[in-house]
């Protein structure tokens, strides 16, 4: 039956996502602190800082310790020469197989955030559907999109 | 055909009658808000920006059509126009998949055709199709036959102009492979879901109008009047559904009137239409896969439609009706038809079903909001809130449908997916034309072995998605292996 893919996406985008985490939990963390303003100077109902705090805590909880880490260990990637497979989700596990003669092309993208951690996205291509996968190491990443376009052979015209 | 043309005059008359389309609803605002009907003067200004306004699109009607010219030139077909702007469109005619005809009211007394240009839409491409509003029958068939001899490479070199208008074609074979009788048309109508469409119009319409109306003026005359005038209300409104239904039952008449598929060369060609009639051309080497939809009222009395899924051109615009080709067909007739159209594709004859653990998540799936929602409304509007409690029982029921109808099957070259949501769709595929294929299942599915599966086609510009849930996970693994 089906194995699971066989390769692991770079061990950094774990770093990368929790700095994501932090950034959101910064921007929870500001609300917060506007809603406390709003409780001490316009008399808010206090319990909405009740439920900012249960905001932040989660934030803490999922954003940058639990969601990354679960998100990271489900990602896994295959290219062969005949396929692209693919296996990601936390709750929702979606496997994909893209034939290696549908794609029609790739792309790789980098933030500045990526870049910080040498990391890069790729994202392929074909007539119908793109699927990407997220922060690979950067060399990594320019390796394997020149060896599925050079593998992607000239797309048949009647896709 | 090397010197600009022009279309046909008419097309000014069909331009402006367009645009007076669009710009009807700032019209008729101008006239009836400002002016002032009621206070008995009419205020001049009002009327003559009216007047003015009307004036400019009937000379930029005019101007559309002056400036509008296309030729045949090196292999391209040229077309170039724009109002303020002057713009040009060239289109290689090795990348023209088809033109499509279609007559409109204005057509018919001079035996005018509009005609489409269908291009290959491939991803990334920058918009090419093209419309000519007016022109002659001859004209087109010329087009036509210039197409099909450039793209025929038979070699033959067009060096000027007089030869190639007097080129006559050689008009290919057309076979015909299906046609609808009134009677099948009539039931077609009867049974659609256009009935839908225009109730839920007629409801916007209304949500419009109470807008429009000052409410909280005359709210307590109207809660007055309402305990009065239930049964008046429930009748007028009884009255409009059935006149929707009939306008929606003739619309479909009148669209579908002799309708006709006929296959010529490599092409499928549909024709319908009784007051607008319309030829769409498929390119057979363009269909992706086909689609069998049997709703609610037709799967009981046996019958389904239709529909291909089509990597054609940009300028379908995902219009359903272009691509439907058997608009009305007796289930057990598919296959035979079928088999006349795209000898490749067959009906499958067993499906492998979800297993019967999956039937309590389809239940769950289709009617859990409807559930939630009972509790709120029994409690606020007892006892008449009970009654919500039919509308989840109904969704449960079609959760129970849902199960009862997925499936899939699987041969050398072909998948069959069967699937509900509220339509029953059966999509028949090839392998070679399935775009990517997906396994999908939450980490509680997961636990009991169940999966579904996703294949993505590509349609239009974009992609048509087929589903089927909560199958044995060995099975939907298979699905995967098997497209491996």
């Amino acid at each position: 039956m089906l194995n699971e893919p066989a390769r692991r996406i770079s061990e950094r985008a774990l770093t990368l996502w929790r700095v994501y985490g932090i950034i959101q939990f910064l921007v929870v963390l500001l609300i917060n602190i506007g809603l406390l303003a709003a409780v001490y100077f316009w008399n808010w109902p206090m319990w909405l800082t009740a439920i900012g705090a249960a905001v932040l805590v989660g934030e803490v909880v999922l954003s940058i310790w639990l969601i990354p880490k679960l998100r990271w260990s489900r990602w896994r990637y295959e290219v062969t020469e005949k396929d692209i497979d693919l296996q990601y989700g936390i709750f929702f596990i979606t496997r994909t197989l893209v034939p290696m003669v549908r794609v029609q092309h790739v792309d790789t993208e980098q933030g500045p955030l990526l870049r910080k951690y040498r990391l890069s996205t790729i994202s392929i291509s074909t007539a119908a559907t793109v699927h990407k996968i997220p922060a690979l190491d950067e060399y990594e990443a320019e390796e394997l999109r020149q060896s599925i376009s050079a593998l992607a052979r000239v797309a048949e015209e009647d896709v | 055909m090397f010197e600009p043309k022009r279309l046909h005059p008419i097309s000014a008359v069909i331009n402006f009658v367009k645009g007076l389309k669009d710009a009807i609803l700032p019209i008729l605002a101008v006239i009836f808000l400002n002016g002032g009907f009621r206070s008995g003067s009419i205020e001049w200004i009002p009327l003559m920006v009216t007047a003015g306004f009307l004036l400019l699109l009937l000379i930029g009607g005019i101007v559309r059509w002056l400036r509008f010219t296309y030729r045949m030139e090196e292999g391209e077909l040229r077309i170039e126009y724009g109002l303020f702007f002057r713009k040009k469109r060239y289109i290689p005619i090795e990348r023209i998949q088809s033109l499509d005809y279609s007559e409109g009211i204005f057509h018919r007394p001079f035996q005018l055709v509009k005609v489409s240009v269908e291009t290959a839409g491939s991803s990334g491409d920058q918009k090419a199709e093209a419309e000519l509003t007016a022109i002659t029958r001859e004209e087109a068939d010329q087009l036509e036959a210039l197409i099909y001899e450039h793209k025929g490479g038979t070699g033959v070199q067009i060096e000027e102009g007089e030869e190639a208008t007097e080129f006559t074609p050689a008009e290919p074979k057309r076979t015909k492979v299906f046609e609808m009788k009134m009677k099948e048309i009539v039931l077609m109508a009867v049974t659609s879901g256009g009935a839908g469409v225009v109730l839920s119009g007629v409801v916007v319409f209304f949500s419009q109008f109470m807008d429009v109306l000052p409410i909280g003026r005359i709210y307590g005359q109207v809660v007055d009047w309402i305990q009065v005038g239930v049964l008046i209300i429930a009748f007028s409104v009884l009255i409009i559904l059935v006149i929707a239904y009939g306008i929606s039952i003739l619309l479909t008449i009148l669209r579908y009137a002799n309708f006709q598929v006929n296959i010529m060369e490599d092409d499928l060609i549909l024709t319908r239409g009784w007051l607008e009639k319309k030829q769409t051309t498929i390119p057979l080497n363009r269909i992706q896969g086909i689609r069998i939809d049997e709703n609610l009222i037709r799967q009981p009395i046996g019958y389904a439609s239709v529909t291909i899924i089509s990597a054609g051109g940009s300028a379908l615009k995902g219009d359903e009706h272009q691509l439907r080709v058997l608009p009305l067909i007796k289930k057990s007739q598919i296959g035979n038809v079928l088999h006349h159209i795209l000898s490749d594709y067959e009906m499958a004859e067993s499906l492998v079903r979800p297993p019967r653990r999956s039937m309590i998540r389809y239940m769950i799936r289709q009617s859990w909001l409807f559930w939630l929602a009972v509790i709120p409304i029994s409690y606020f509007f007892y006892p008449f809130g009970l009654l919500s409690l039919i509308v989840a029982l109904l969704a449960t029921g079609l959760g129970w449908l849902c199960y009862k109808d997925a499936g899939f099957n699987i041969t050398d070259k072909q998948l069959t997916l069967q699937t509900r949501t509220f339509i029953k769709q059966t999509y028949l595929m090839k392998k070679h034309r399935i775009q990517a294929a997906s396994l999908m299942q939450t980490v509680l599915q997961q636990r009991v072995q169940l999966g579904g599966v996703r294949v993505s086609l590509k349609s239009g510009v974009g992609g048509a998605v087929a589903t089927c849930m909560y199958l044995n996970q060995e099975d939907a693994e298979r699905v995967l292996v098997w497209y491996k």
